[in-house]
């Protein structure tokens, strides 16, 4: 029941996120609804018993690509129309349907995965004996420093290299 | 909630990623449709690793999918700031020199 709810909520949240992407005009709106998506594909992450994944998934993605994103396309000034359909000046406001059903089912999956990771935590915690602990994160750790450890190793060079390529390219030049 | 759900939601991504790629002029744009791609590829290992066989390989490789969109988000975007800056444009169209 509970995975059905999850899984069909992460289904609709994906599927309209990225529909989202495609059909929008404005750059902004098509940022969020990238984030919407990347949350419905956490929440499916979660279905598949894949926990770590699905926090790594919210935390890099939603936590850092997008809001990366945001800063380029407000940087670039990428999303400039002031101007409504009628020709009035746009009033800074909360957003409007689709944005709130966005944010609303983008809260309900992100709580619902966060809920199934540390559903181990709450699963009798009353009980006298040590409840059968079910993670991936251990096992994901021990894979990273045994068998792909020289992937691992040059994953962390990589990150290096683009941390300092992306500074570089982008550093104001005095002319 | 078989397999062939998991693989549709991730054809579905990975369509309108490549729509957007196709469609959109704008190279942020493209930027976010390689990232719904590449959600889509990681989607897919992990689905194969949960119906397939119960090794944690395809949760690897998810893993590291990420941290390579990571990266090229961080220099994709380093790019387009550089662009804009020397061509006050992030149209794909201008983009047509190497250099300037």
């Amino acid at each position: 029941m509970f995975d059905k709810l999850l899984f069909f909520s992460s289904f609709l949240l994906t599927i309209s996120g990225a529909a989202m992407v495609l059909g929008s005009k404005d750059l902004v709106r098509a940022c969020i609804a990238l984030l919407a998506c990347l949350f419905g594909v956490a929440g499916l992450y979660a279905t598949l018993n894949a926990d770590f994944l699905a926090a790594t998934q919210l935390v890099v993605y939603a936590g850092g690509v997008v809001i990366l994103m945001l800063f380029a396309i407000m940087l670039t000034g990428g999303s400039n129309n002031a101007v409504n359909r009628f020709g009035i000046n746009k009033v800074p406001s909360m957003g409007d349907g689709k944005t709130l059903a966005f944010g609303i089912l983008s809260g309900a999956v992100a709580t619902l995965t966060i809920f199934k990771i540390t559903k181990n935590v709450f699963i009798d915690y009353n009980l006298q004996e040590i409840p059968g602990y079910s993670s991936t994160v251990e096992q994901i750790g021990q894979l990273l420093v045994t068998n792909h450890v020289l992937a691992f190793e040059i994953s962390s060079i990589l990150l290096l290299g683009a941390l300092i390529g992306a500074a570089v390219i982008a550093r104001p030049r005095k002319s | 909630m078989s397999l062939f759900w998991y693989l549709s939601v991730s054809f579905v991504l990975f369509f309108c990623g490549i729509a957007v790629m196709i469609a959109r002029k704008n190279i942020i744009a493209i930027l976010l449709g390689i990232e719904l791609i590449l959600n889509a590829a990681a989607l897919n290992f992990a689905a194969y690793t949960r119906f397939l066989n119960q090794n944690l390989d395809g949760h690897i490789m998810s893993l590291f999918i990420i941290i390579i969109a990571a990266a090229e988000a961080a220099v994709g975007l380093a790019i387009v700031i550089r662009f804009y800056q020397i061509r006050e444009s992030i149209h794909i169209d201008d983009a047509t020199q190497l250099q300037h």
